[in-house]
């Protein structure tokens, strides 16, 4: 038995133990009924209709909190619309190099620009070169309304590195996949496939001196999201 | 309304106007009240600093002198000591003595919350003529739940003026926290002077509290600092008709 | 322990004391503005310790069931009964995987078990990569807060520092020395082996662990290195995936006055296939170290239910004034006051369940309703049953204690010791009163003798 086999066993038992005085048999387990906290958006009076409510106003939600938590936002219909928003925001932020992940949609909207910038797929990029890159592109699988978040799942955007890195970051998001509460996010994601799960509430930031805010410190000190709206 | 008074050892002791002011209140009420002179302390002192045998003895004591006193409730001038009373059932592991002490919590009341809850009285004819700030005592404010009450109840005086301390003022901590004023001085002072600068900002004739502890140590400080500003009990406000 | 020496050298410290009075004010505000846009609050708090309630009750379960689950996910899951065996742990780990550096994340655990210098003794590096961990470290200080470690610093004296240890030009900028700290730690990053990280959450259903963050520091220990090492006490585990809600609604608020932090990283074991981001490894290090031994009794249990928010400490009428640096732990504040003597043992903390005027504001802000007072009142019965406790000061105090029960259960003598006082004018020696305060001189007559004299008669007016 490994070190650890044994303290396992002791640790185990002593819980078990000092859990006895209580009555309380190990085993009899018995859960608190419905954890699942249904979030803001659920509670109330509104009933059937609120569903649909909620989806209709859930990108104003989400767009209006991401501007609160000091993401850029920019909604698009198309992708020909978001490859030309995505042109602007490069140039406008003068990079040079950049960074795609190998989502196809991530893909896409940067080939266009591969004659006037430096574009590389994510997984091929170094370690050197990762760090040298001004800004990464991703995909984000959910948007949560309630906080203005990014959920990215590794299962489906392979390149969280890119949402890491460059100073920059700018994700594609489709507006079918703005759920409007932290539960309904929870219910969405796929732990199972996905080794890691992020959440995305705007950019990098401390205010460890002195209490004084500053953006953009390990993680990006800018996020844009490009807001595809799809019918 | 039969009530047997539970002065205090603090109050009797040491600020006897607070114990006075709430049995004249209470008859202007219109209650009955009787003071069973066995009464001594609650024991707080002794639970707070660790010694349970001993606030245990007194408990039980207490608990038989209120059980004798057939009143239909039992009311005190202090929070922190009906907070204690409330928690005597945690004293005992005898069924039969948790059973008595969750009796006693039930029919006793702190001042403020016996006239304002249990009377449904506001003005109690009083008149001081001031301009006064009330002062949360912790035990009163997060173990009773007492915060509109005296203010109410302050709010009727004639001639009173209630001014508020800017939040979260009225409801810090003063330092007292019992053997802690004494165990740790230079904490508990330090606690108390941002409590007392707040006073004196707020101009006042006078602060305001529901526990003679920390009006002990408010008062202390304020009296050392050469301030004006006089500490006084609820009950010797509400019972001043001047 | 020198709490007493150290509390007053904190008092003396009128930078330090301007600091915290800023810092936990503006925390206090940002919190109660931060609560008063959830609808129930109330309902999540309890909910919250519901929650934490049912998984200490049958802790054994979710810890194997958590076990399992992250295995089975591809996580390596070691069990340490203390600070040594952990240390002994992932110093073995960072050994056998040749790594030379390793990059930290906040992990308030890693402190408790002195990880850095069990890990500089094996010739191992260890890099604290949250920014005010790493100002602390440079400084090789202790942290004085749990979300602020370097609040007690000003940006003087971080600049000199860095100056001093980075050879930056001495800059009064606050984003100039983030910046710099950003640069300095990036190339550690970069060239890290092993990352070591905490974890906020750890799901029993299904293996996973939570870490949350402002800064990217942690997403980069978990993701950069070969190996991530995420090292947890076994309290932080709960029941379900969909518990995280109710938990992400109430720290960030508590903690920071923010909604939600920056990021959350929700891993899952290893990573699926072999080209894919993320280490290679991953080890999940389940810590005990004394909390098995709090599981007795409802009252301690609670302790386990604290999720680090720091909430207490900036509502903490002593905290305000002392400090963290005073607790003489990495837990300070009112949760460290219950938490540090339970871990250690109150020979070594005594002093720290009686720093506590017992107001209860901690109690009022905890999002998981921890009643502090309570343990504080539980630690203390405890060392006073403990016999023979250090010092003649015990002694005087049973004794004193002793008499006053002796004289409060005989009322007539309680007068007559009290007429004695006020005719021949004798009060106990409380030079530690009147040093600073003026003592209330006992009234003439006492409300009992008022009574007897006439009181009793006066009709109602």
């Amino acid at each position: 038995m490994t070190d650890s086999d044994a303290a396992r066993r002791e640790i185990l038992r002593a819980v078990r133990e000092n859990l006895k005085p209580r009555g309380i048999a190990p085993g009899s387990a018995e859960p608190v009924q419905s954890t699942a906290d249904p979030g803001p958006a659920t509670e109330g009076p509104q009933g059937p209709t609120k569903s649909f409510r909620a989806a209709r106003g859930s990108t104003a939600r989400f767009t209006e909190r991401l501007a609160a938590v000091g993401a850029h936002c920019t909604v698009v219909s198309g992708e020909a619309e978001a490859a030309g928003a995505l042109a602007g925001i490069l140039s406008g932020a003068g990079a040079r190099r950049v960074a795609g992940s190998d989502a196809p949609l991530a893909q896409r909207l940067l080939r266009p620009l591969g004659d006037r910038l430096e574009i590389a797929a994510g997984e091929s990029l170094s370690r050197d070169e990762l760090f040298a890159c001004d800004v990464g592109v991703t995909t984000a699988q959910w948007g949560i309304a309630e906080t203005g978040t990014l959920v990215l799942e590794s299962a489906r955007e392979r390149s969280r590195l890119l949402s890491l890195v460059p100073p920059i970051h700018v994700a594609v998001l489709s507006t079918r996949c703005i759920c409007e509460s932290l539960g309904d996010a929870l219910a969405r994601v796929r732990q199972g496939a996905s080794h890691a799960i992020t959440f995305i509430t705007g950019p990098s930031r401390t205010s460890d001196i002195e209490l004084t805010l500053v953006v953009g410190v390990h993680g990006p000190q800018t996020v844009h999201v490009l807001l595809l709206e799809e019918t | 309304m039969r009530v047997s008074l539970f002065a205090t050892c603090l109050a009797d002791q040491l600020w006897p106007a607070a114990a006075a002011g709430a049995v004249r209140v209470l008859r202007r009420v219109g209650c009955d009240v009787q003071f069973d002179e066995r009464q001594t302390c609650c024991g707080q002192p002794a639970f707070n600093t660790g010694y349970r045998p001993e606030a245990c003895a007194l408990a039980r004591r207490l608990i038989e002198i209120f059980e004798s006193s057939g009143a239909d409730a039992i009311v005190s001038p202090s929070g922190s000591c009906t907070a204690m009373l409330h928690h005597y059932e945690q004293l005992f592991e005898d069924a039969g003595w948790r059973a008595r002490a969750r009796g006693l919590a039930e029919r006793t009341h702190e001042l403020s919350a016996f006239l304002v809850n249990r009377l449904g009285v506001e003005d109690v004819g009083a008149s001081f003529a001031g301009r006064l700030t009330w002062h949360d005592a912790c035990h009163g404010l997060r173990d009773l739940r007492i915060k509109d009450e005296p203010r109410r109840l302050l709010r009727h005086v004639r001639g009173a003026e209630l001014v508020e301390l800017p939040p979260p003022g009225a409801e810090t901590c003063c330092g007292f926290g019992g053997t802690f004023s004494v165990k740790y001085p230079e904490i508990s002072v330090a606690i108390l002077d941002e409590k007392v600068d707040a006073i004196e900002r707020a101009g006042v004739d006078a602060v305001v509290s529901g526990d003679a502890s920390c009006l002990m140590q408010i008062g202390g400080r304020l009296s050392r600092r050469g301030s004006a500003v006089r500490a006084l009990h609820l009950a010797e406000v509400l019972a001043s008709t001047t | 322990m020198t709490f007493d020496r150290d509390a007053r050298t904190a008092l003396a410290d009128a930078q330090l004391r301007g600091a915290l009075r800023h810092a936990t004010t503006l925390f206090g505000e940002r919190r109660r503005a931060a609560i008063a846009d959830v609808p129930d609050w109330e309902g999540a708090r309890d909910r919250a310790r519901a929650i934490k309630d049912e998984t200490l009750l049958h802790l054994d379960q979710y810890l194997e069931q958590f076990a399992a689950n992250a295995e089975r996910a591809g996580a390596r899951v070691h069990w340490a009964r203390d600070a040594a065996q952990a240390c002994d742990i992932i110093a073995g780990i960072a050994e056998q995987r040749g790594a030379r550096t390793v990059v930290k994340s906040k992990s308030m655990a890693s402190e408790e078990i002195r990880l850095n210098a069990a890990l500089a003794a094996r010739g191992i590096a260890a890099v604290e990569t949250d920014l005010g961990e790493y100002i602390i470290q440079l400084a090789g200080e202790e942290p004085s807060h749990i979300v602020v470690p370097a609040i007690h610093k000003t940006k003087g004296q971080i600049a000199a520092l860095f100056a001093e240890k980075l050879g930056m030009e001495p800059s009064d900028d606050v984003t100039r020395l983030a910046a710099a700290a950003r640069q300095a730690l990036r190339r550690r990053f970069a060239e890290a082996d092993l990352g070591v990280s905490g974890v906020n959450f750890a799901v029993a259903e299904t293996g996973t662990i939570l870490i949350l963050e402002n800064e990217g520091n942690a997403r980069l220990t978990t993701s950069l290195p070969r190996t991530h090492v995420a090292l947890m006490g076994i309290e932080k585990v709960i029941p379900r995936f969909a518990d995280l809600e109710v938990f992400l609604r109430l720290l960030p608020r508590s903690g920071t006055g923010q909604a939600l932090t920056a990021y959350q990283s929700l891993l899952t074991g290893t990573k699926r296939q072999p080209g894919d981001e993320g280490p290679e490894e991953l080890h999940i290090v389940l810590l005990d170290n004394g909390r098995s031994r709090m599981l007795t009794s409802p009252v301690t249990r609670q302790t386990l239910a604290c999720i680090r928010c720091g909430a207490c400490l900036n509502a903490c009428p002593v905290y305000r004034q002392i400090g963290g640096h005073a607790y003489g732990s990495v837990y300070p504040g009112p949760i460290g006051a219950v938490l540090t003597p339970q871990l250690l043992g109150m020979g070594e903390s005594s002093a720290l369940p009686y720093a506590s005027s017992l107001c209860g504001a901690c109690r009022d802000v905890c999002p998981v309703k921890i009643d502090i007072p309570a343990v504080l009142l539980h630690l203390r019965a405890q060392a006073v049953a403990r016999s023979g406790g250090p010092g003649t000061h015990r002694l005087l105090e049973r004794l004193a204690f002793w008499a006053y029960a002796a004289v409060m259960v005989r009322p007539r003598l309680f007068e007559w010791v009290m007429r004695c006082a006020r005719t021949l004018h004798i009060l106990p020696p409380l030079g530690a009163w009147t040093k600073w305060r003026d003592l209330r001189p006992l009234a003439p007559r006492s409300f009992r003798e008022e009574w007897r004299r006439g009181l009793r008669h006066e009709a109602g007016r």
